[in-house]
């Protein structure tokens, strides 16, 4: 009975725990100065650049850098996969990434039809692709919490 | 696929992490597997079975 209850309390305390692993520290040092740079290149952009500027090599290089910092997040992205040696964690992150997919297919698909076919609808922003797709990022968070219970990940 | 990973980890007076240290895995990696949400990979199920001393099928079993 008493080493039934070590054991459970080693499967909560496992539940309980953060993920220390070296690759999400190093995913974690990767996106930080990335998402600076991507908030700084659109408030640069934003400033810069007028909504009717005519397009010229500086506007249209200006409106590309917070690009290369989203470039930039799906390169750390893939890294991570990379870099998580232990096949659980990867597999959780996997999930995560499969579910964000879905629910981002799913939002655009069923906005552009409705685009398409009410004038009413107002058109979504492309750039809002990945946002989304980063909300969706936190529901394969809640999928792997309720699917595997004590499913960590970022 | 059931396993005796517990029980085999009870034995020696092993906590979690002091398996999945050896494993070289995370503690909830360990965890996972102890309670069934996860199957191990077959170099990763070798690596358990070498570490008991045991055949895989001893450690894994089918439902």
């Amino acid at each position: 009975m008493t080493s039934w209850l070590y054991i459970k309390e080693q499967e909560i305390a496992a539940m309980a725990s953060p993920p220390k692993n070296p690759a999400y520290l190093r995913y974690a040092k990767r996106m930080l100065p990335l998402s600076v740079l991507y908030v700084a290149a659109i408030a640069l952009a934003t400033r810069l650049v007028p909504d009717n500027a005519p397009a010229s090599a500086t506007t249209v290089g200006l409106a590309l850098l917070p690009g290369f910092a989203v470039l930039g997040w799906i390169w750390a992205m893939g890294r991570l996969l990379v870099e998580l040696q232990d096949e659980y964690l990867r597999m959780l992150e996997v999930r995560k990434f499969l579910v964000a997919t879905g629910v981002t297919l799913a939002v655009c698909s069923v906005w552009g039809i409705l685009e398409l076919f009410s004038p009413f609808v107002p058109r979504m922003p492309v750039f809002l692709v990945f946002p989304l797709w980063a909300l969706g990022l936190f529901v394969g968070v809640v999928v792997n919490r309720f699917s595997q219970g004590g499913g960590q990940g970022l | 696929m059931n396993n005796r990973l517990k029980v085999l980890r009870a034995e020696r007076g092993w906590s979690q992490q002091d398996l999945a240290t050896r494993l070289e895995v995370s503690r909830q990696s360990v965890n996972a597997i102890e309670t069934g949400r996860y199957d191990p990979s077959l170099p990763l199920a070798f690596r358990i079975a070498d570490l008991f001393g045991m055949a895989i099928e001893d450690i894994f079993q089918r439902d």
